[in-house]
């Protein structure tokens, strides 16, 4: 393994992420090549937390920008604060300067709202880490235009002029397959398929990051939920969930599963009805060593 | 496993560029510059460890899961040291599905036959009239298996319907509007500017979006009772309706959008009556399939996809999924419509309706007309 990546793998292990090789690796050729990271899988999996991750072992900003439907241009790049441009109009009403004198005024930098693209592009002291997160949930439209952003990090305010970004910064983005990317976007980035981990991984993440639970209880959790998510359920359960659920049963002082605490804390996995259902079927039919056999 | 030696330069430049074009080949969309990447990548890895060259070009060259196993094949064919050379192209096409005998009991296998539809109202026994007040109600809930002449225009007419609702909905874009909206405060003040006084709330208000439609519909024989009355829908949408495409299925698919758009019904159907090939089982995963592969671009967020059928599939279940799984990421939304679901005691108990009932987004009866005004409530957002 090349040394480089087993330094990114330690790194992200000490901020506490349980990474992998593919992982590792991923993020090395991304810094490298200068390639943005496109992260994919379910929900719940830790694809958010690459970027977080990465901002806090290169001591660097994260910048995050959450895509929703609809989001536009302005909302992600730059606004003018029109309201303070409206006042400041209002209060020169009777000043006697040319309106070119006062547009230069209103259009400077005092009244421009940066927003996370045009904040990642004017980072003074060094890269940040830019998260666009969830881009499957903005439209064919913004990807376009993230396209064009992405591929010079070059930004044209017309009223003051073009900003080239003095630290290029380390792009991540996040998709949870709700809709299908375009092709140039992802030709454009380095892909990373995080699936759900392996009972080994998940015993790991739920040490590293939930102080106080213990080894039995920890390979219990990691089993149950590696059976929930080989059913059929509406809503399968990540890492997030495990995680919370760990959490929840350390606050109970639980030390090892019975079907009673399950039933009871069943809320912090499953966030379906039926699904709670299901298993609630089954814990009252008496098949919670079903669930705890691997 | 680790290669003993790594290789030279000049021979992993050619060997990559090599890889790449059989991954093209392959169906991976690869371009030069993902080559050009994938040079870059190797130059950064430990060349001796074959499991990350692997992860490593695979991050470069792979952009869905979905590839990820065509990859690791030819991965493994290329790089792993074999003396014959790599397949040509074609050969690792996806292998065919295999033959398929038709277990299920068809109630009708006939062809179709379009030389009867235009014959509408003789013989029928239904009073050719305006429909009334009263005689909508009835129309609405009558079952397709019994339409008469004077229904046929309650088709059209609710086709119309449907077809100029959809194409009025609204997305959450905003474009500059004069009267109607938000205010639009960019604008406001730009106006402003030069007369110092807010004059003009300049306006934004919500863009139309233009929902597109993509319609399957099954003409296999158990489907002939419906067929006529589910094609004159169809037809009567497609000229109210700009941006809407129709495919027709049986043993194949075929697009019948263009012929479709003709000034009459009769018109159209004399058109229809060239394409061949309605005998036989139905294929229904088989055309779904064909369609993904042979029109990948149709399908967008603002689409909207519906199957026409009675699930009546001779072809394998696990296909039908598959692609009804493809088209469903790449849609808005996807949507069955079955006749058979407007009889009270219908189960969707055959293999290929059971595989396509967790693939879809609305699974919905298309019996009669009460059953399409409902359906132009699900295809709003």
């Amino acid at each position: 393994m090349r040394e480089e990546i087993r330094q990114i793998q330690a790194l992200m292990e000490g901020a506490a992420y349980i990474t992998d090789p593919a992982i590792s690796t991923a993020v090395h050729l991304a810094t490298t090549l200068r390639k943005p990271l496109l992260v994919e899988g379910h929900a719940g999996v830790g694809k958010t937390e690459i970027a977080k991750v990465l901002a806090r072992v290169r001591g660097t900003n994260l910048i995050r920008l959450q895509c929703y439907e609809g989001l536009d241009a302005s909302t992600a790049l730059y606004e003018w604060n029109y309201p303070k441009q409206i006042l400041r109009i209002r209060l020169e009403e009777r000043d006697e300067r040319s309106v070119s004198d006062k547009e230069a005024d209103i259009f400077s930098e005092a009244f421009l709202l940066k927003r996370p693209l045009l904040q990642a592009i004017t980072q003074a002291e060094r890269a940040p880490v830019l998260l666009i997160d969830e881009i499957d949930r903005a439209d064919v439209e913004f990807e376009s235009f993230l396209l064009e952003v992405l591929s010079d990090f070059q930004v044209t305010v017309p009223e003051i002029g073009t900003i080239t970004a003095a630290h290029r910064p380390d792009v991540v983005l996040t998709s949870n397959r709700s809709r299908d990317l375009s092709d140039a976007l992802r030709r454009r980035c380095l892909y990373l398929w995080i699936d759900y981990p392996s009972f080994e991984k998940e015993v790991r993440i739920l040490r590293t990051k939930v102080p106080g639970l213990n080894e039995r209880l920890a390979g219990q959790i990691a089993r149950v939920m590696q059976n929930f998510r080989r059913r059929q359920l509406q809503k399968v359960p990540g890492v997030a969930e495990s995680l919370d659920w760990g959490a929840a049963l350390v606050a109970l002082h639980a030390d090892h599963l019975d079907a009673e605490l399950v039933r009871e804390t069943l809320g912090c996995v499953l966030k379906e009805v039926d699904d709670v259902k299901r298993i609630e079927a089954d814990l009252a039919a008496g098949r919670l060593s079903e669930l705890l056999e691997g | 496993m680790t290669v003993s030696a790594a290789p030279r330069p000049r021979d992993l430049l050619t060997g990559t560029v090599r890889f790449c074009r059989l991954l093209r080949a392959r169906g991976l969309a690869i371009t030069p510059s993902e080559s050009y990447d994938a040079v870059r990548a190797l130059e950064v890895v430990d060349l001796g460890d074959r499991a990350e060259v692997h992860r490593a070009l695979r991050t470069v060259l792979a952009t869905r899961p979905e590839e990820f196993l065509v990859f690791d094949a030819t991965f493994d064919a290329f790089w792993g040291g074999l003396a014959t050379a790599p397949a040509p192209p074609g050969e690792m096409a996806a292998p065919d599905a295999p033959q398929v005998n038709a277990h299920f009991p068809r109630a009708k296998d006939a062809a179709l036959d379009f030389s009867g539809w235009t014959d509408v109202g003789e013989g029928e026994g239904e009073p050719v009239g305006l429909p009334g007040v009263s005689d909508l109600d009835s129309t609405m809930g009558k079952d397709f298996s019994s339409f008469g002449a004077a229904d046929l225009s309650e088709v059209e007419r609710l086709a119309a319907q449907i077809a100029r609702r959809l194409a009025t909905r609204r997305s959450r874009r905003l474009k500059p509007s004069r009267r109607r909206g938000r205010v639009d405060l960019r604008r406001t003040v730009r106006l402003s500017l030069t007369r110092g006084e807010l004059i003009d709330l300049a306006r934004r208000e919500r863009k139309i979006q233009k929902t597109k439609l993509v319609i399957f519909c099954d003409v296999s024989g158990s489907m002939d009772l419906y067929s006529r009355l589910l094609l004159q829908f169809l037809y009567a949408m497609q000229n109210n309706l700009g941006r809407m495409e129709t495919f027709v299925f049986s043993t194949r698919l075929h697009r019948i959008t263009e012929d479709l758009r003709h000034a009459s019904y009769r018109g159209a159907l004399a058109r229809l009556g060239d394409v061949r090939d309605w005998s036989g089982g139905t294929k229904i995963g088989e055309s779904l399939r064909a369609f993904n592969a042979g029109w990948p671009k149709l399908l967008d967020r603002d689409t909207v996809v519906i199957v026409l059928s009675d699930g009546w599939d001779t072809g394998e279940p696990a296909v039908l999924a598959e692609a009804l799984r493809t088209m469903r990421r790449r849609a808005g939304k996807l949507i069955w419509l079955n006749p058979l679901l407007g009889s009270p005691d219908y189960q969707p108990l055959t293999q290929g309706m059971q595989a396509a009932l967790p693939e879809v987004d609305a699974f919905l009866p298309a019996h009669n007309l009460e059953s399409f005004r409902a359906l132009a409530r699900h295809l709003k957002p």
